[in-house]
C-alpha cells in the first residue's frame, strides 16, 4: 500500500460518508462484519442450548466478555497509532492483584478502586508512551520490558493466588440492572458511546493519522510525539479498567491474572477489522470481537467439542475471520476506485 | 577500532555498506560489538557477587543455557528480517518436543528428521498464509500457534509421554575433548546462521525481501517463495529447541515452549534488529541471547524474591535497549569518522 491510499484511507476513517456508498461502506466497516458474525454465532449457541436466550446466560456471557472487550480496546487504540503494546498482560495482573490485597468496601470504596486503575494505568501508559515516542525504542520490545517490570510488581504485591475483591464490586458489576440488563454489557455501551464522542476530537483524528501514515501527519501538523503519549497513555487507562472488571469477575487475586490476554487482546482486535498496519478500525469492532471469541468457548463446548480443541477451533476462526474481512475490504475498495 | 592502522577501516566499511544497499553494515558490526562487550563486562563485575561467576564452567553453562534461545532466535530473527514476527514459536517448540517423544521409539535417525519436517511443515502453512493469502504475520503465527498448540494438548489428552532419542540426550548432555558437546554445537549453529545470512544469495534475499518486497520482487526475488521458506525455516528451529529440550530435561512437557516466545523476541531486538525488518544480524542475536541468559543466570543467584528477580528481568530489557539504540551507533560512527587522518 503506497503513501497516497493510506492518506485516503485516513482520510476515509474520519470522514466515511463521504466516499464509499451507503451498502459497501458498511460491509466494510469491521465492527458491522464482526456483529454480524456475533448474531450468527448467538444463533447457533441458541439452537443448542435453548438457555442462552435467558438473562442470566447474557449476563454470563457479557461478565466473561468485558475484561477481554476492554483489553482488547486498549491495545487497538495503540495499534490505531501504528504501535504494539504488550503491557496490558502486566496492567491488568497488576490492577487485579492491588484490588485483591487492599479491598475498598461500599460504592465510595468501588469508585476509588477504579479511579486508583485509571489512574496506574493511564500512568504505565505513559511509561510507554514516553519511551516509544521519545526516547524512541521500539514498541513491542519496550512494552514487552515494561510487561515483565509490572509482571514481577504484581508478584511482589501478591506472590500466589488468593485475595479477595471487595463485595460491591464482585456483587454489584456483576448484577443485572432492571432484570434485563446486564451491568457489565452497560459498562461497555458506555466505553463505546464515549469512544464515539472521542472520535469528534483532534486527537482521535491525530491517532488515526499518526498510524495511517506519520510523515504526512506530522506535515499537516499534528503533533506526532503528543498524540503517540496520548495513545499509550488512553490504552493504558483502559488496560487498568479491563483488570477491574476482572476482578469483579474473579472476586478474586491472581499474580498472573493478565498472562492469558497477551494474544487474545490483539485477535480480539484483528478479527474487529483493526488494521495492524496502523490508522484503521476502531475499538467498538475489537469489544464486538472479543465478545466473539469468548462466546466461541461457550458454543463449542455446547456443540460437545473437547476442551482440549478449543484452541484449534479458535485458530482456524481466526484466520478465516481476517481472510473475510479482507474480502469485504477488498470488494468495497473496489467500488471506491471506480 | 581507533588505533592508527585501524583508521581507514569505518571508511572501507561504510563503501561497502553503500554498494551492498543494506546501509546499516557498520552499525550492525558496532551492535554485535557492543554487545559481546557488554556481556564480557557482566562476566567480569559477577566476579564480585560470587567467586564460581565468570569461571570455564560457569561460561559453559551459559552458553548451554543460551543454546535454546539463540537457535529459537535464529528462525525468529529471519522472520523479523523479512517484516514479520513468528508467535507460533512457544507452540512449535513444544511440538517439536512432543513429536521426538512419542516418535522416540522409531530411533534417533527417524524421530528427529521426522519431528523437524513435521515442525517445518506447519511453518510452510504459516507462510503460505502470509505471502500468498496475505494475512498479517502477527495474526498468522498466533493463530497458528494456537491451532498447534492445542493439537498437542488433544493428542497427548494433556500429559507427553515417551522419553527423548538418544542422539538428542548425547547432544546436550554428553562431552567432547572436555568441553560439552552442547558448546560445540553452539559455535558451529552460529557460524552457519552468520554464513547462510550474510554469505548465500538465500541470505541476501530473505534481506532484500525484508528491506524492500516490492523491489526484491522487480530484481527478481521470488518474495513469496522466499517468506514461505523463512517461516519454514523458523518453524524448523523451534522444532530443534523442542527436539534439545527434550533431549536436556530426558522428556517433553506441553510448557516446554513458553518461556521461549518473549524472549526470542527480545534477543533479537536487543541485538540490533529492526522491528520492521530488512536490518539486523545474527551474530547480534546471539549476542543478545547470550545477555539475557548471563543476566539471567546472575539475577537467579542473588536470591531475591521471584517478583524482584522479574522486574530486574524487565529493567535489563529496556536498559538494554537504551543502551543499544541507534542514535548510539550514529554517534558513535561520527565520532570515529571524525578521528583526525581522514
Amino acid at each position: 500500500m503506497n503513501t497516497a491510499t493510506q492518506t485516503a484511507d485516513a482520510a476515509a476513517a474520519t470522514s466515511p460518508s463521504r466516499q464509499r456508498p451507503p451498502l459497501r461502506r458498511i460491509l466494510s466497516n469491521g465492527a458491522v462484519i464482526i456483529g454480524l458474525v456475533y448474531l450468527t454465532l448467538y444463533g447457533i449457541y441458541a439452537l443448542n442450548e435453548p438457555s442462552a436466550l435467558t438473562v442470566y446466560s447474557f449476563s454470563s456471557l457479557m461478565n466473561n466478555a468485558a475484561p477481554l472487550a476492554l483489553a482488547a480496546a486498549g491495545v487497538t487504540v495503540v495499534i490505531l497509532s501504528r504501535g504494539f503494546d504488550l503491557s496490558v498482560a502486566g496492567v491488568i495482573s497488576l490492577t487485579n492483584v492491588l484490588m485483591a490485597v487492599h479491598p475498598m468496601e461500599g460504592a465510595a470504596g468501588g469508585l476509588t478502586s477504579l479511579a486508583l486503575c485509571l489512574v496506574l494505568g493511564g500512568a504505565i501508559g505513559a511509561i510507554n508512551g514516553i519511551l516509544v515516542s521519545y526516547v524512541k525504542l521500539q514498541s513491542i520490545a519496550s512494552t514487552l520490558g515494561v510487561m515483565i517490570v509490572c509482571q514481577g510488581a504484581a508478584l511482589l504485591i501478591l506472590d500466589a493466588p488468593g485475595g479477595y475483591v471487595s463485595d460491591w464490586i464482585s456483587y454489584g458489576l456483576t448484577d443485572v440492572a432492571l432484570e434485563v440488563l446486564p451491568i457489565s454489557g452497560l459498562i461497555l455501551l458506555l466505553v463505546a458511546c464515549l469512544w464515539g464522542l472521542f472520535l469528534r476530537t483532534d486527537l482521535a483524528v491525530g491517532i488515526y493519522a499518526v498510524g495511517a501514515d506519520e510523515n504526512a501527519a506530522l506535515l499537516s501538523g499534528v503533533r506526532v510525539r503528543r498524540v503517540r503519549l496520548a495513545a499509550y497513555i488512553l490504552a493504558g487507562a483502559l488496560y487498568g479498567f479491563a483488570g477491574y472488571m476482572l476482578s469483579a469477575q474473579t472476586a478474586t487475586g491472581n499474580p498472573n491474572a493478565g498472562e492469558p490476554f497477551i494474544l487474545l487482546a490483539f485477535a480480539a482486535a484483528a478479527i474487529g477489522g483493526t488494521s495492524f498496519a496502523g490508522g484503521q478500525g476502531g475499538i467498538v469492532g475489537s469489544m464486538i470481537g472479543a465478545a466473539t471469541l469468548m462466546l466461541l468457548q461457550k458454543v463449542l463446548f455446547s456443540a460437545g467439542v473437547s476442551s482440549f480443541y478449543t484452541g484449534l477451533f479458535q485458530g482456524v476462526i481466526l484466520i478465516a475471520a481476517i481472510l473475510f474481512s479482507g474480502m469485504l475490504t477488498t470488494i468495497s475498495n473496489k467500488g471506491r476506485a471506480q | 577500532m581507533a588505533t592508527g592502522t585501524g583508521n581507514r577501516e569505518p571508511q572501507s566499511f561504510e563503501r561497502r555498506a553503500d554498494e551492498r544497499g543494506s546501509g546499516g553494515f557498520s552499525s550492525e558490526t558496532v551492535t554485535t560489538l557492543a554487545i559481546f562487550g557488554l556481556c564480557v563486562l557482566l562476566l567480569l563485575a559477577s566476579r564480585f557477587i560470587s567467586p564460581a561467576f565468570g569461571s570455564l564452567s560457569h561460561l559453559q553453562t551459559i552458553l548451554i543455557l543460551s543454546s535454546f534461545l539463540i537457535v529459537a532466535g535464529f528462525g525468529q530473527g529471519m522472520v523479523i528480517m523479512t517484516g514479520g514476527l513468528d508467535l507460533s514459536i512457544a507452540s512449535i517448540i513444544t511440538l517439536g518436543g512432543v513429536a521426538c517423544t512419542t516418535l522416540g521409539h522409531m530411533g534417533s535417525l527417524m524421530a528427529i528428521p521426522l519431528a523437524l519436517v513435521i515442525c517445518a511443515g506447519v511453518g510452510l502453512v504459516s507462510g503460505f498464509g502470509v505471502a500468498k493469502l496475505r494475512i498479517p504475520p502477527f495474526i498468522m503465527t498466533m493463530a497458528m500457534g494456537v491451532i498447534v498448540y492445542s493439537a498437542c494438548l488433544g493428542y497427548t489428552k494433556g500429559s507427553p509421554w515417551g522419553s527423548a532419542p538418544e542422539a538428542a540426550i548425547t547432544l546436550m548432555k554428553s562431552d567432547l575433548l572436555g568441553l560439552p558437546l552442547a558448546v560445540y554445537f553452539v559455535v558451529a549453529f552460529a557460524l552457519f546462521g552468520w554464513f547462510l545470512q550474510k554469505r548465500t544469495s538465500f541470505g541476501r534475499r530473505v534481506q532484500a525481501v525484508g528491506s524492500n518486497a516490492r523491489a526484491a520482487q522487480l530484481a527478481g526475488v521470488r518474495a513469496a517463495r522466499v517468506t514461505m521458506l523463512v517461516y519454514a525455516a523458523s518453524a524448523a528451529s523451534a522444532g530443534l529447541v523442542g527436539v534439545m529440550l527434550a533431549g536436556y530435561a530426558d522428556g517433553a512437557t506441553l510448557r516446554m515452549g513458553e518461556s521461549y516466545l518473549l524472549t526470542s523476541i527480545a534477543a533479537v531486538v536487543i541485538g540490533g534488529s529492526s522491528i520492521l525488518g530488512g536490518a539486523g544480524t545474527f551474530l547480534g542475536t546471539v549476542g543478545g541471547a547470550i545477555l539475557l541468559t548471563t543476566l539471567g543466570t546472575i539475577i537467579q543467584s542473588l536470591g531475591v524474591d521471584e517478583g524482584w528477580r522479574t522486574i530486574i528481568e524487565g529493567m535489563i530489557i529496556v536498559i538494554a535497549l537504551l543502551l543499544l539504540r541507534d542514535q548510539l551507533y550514529t554517534k558513535i560512527r561520527m565520532m570515529t569518522s571524525a578521528l583526525p587522518g581522514r
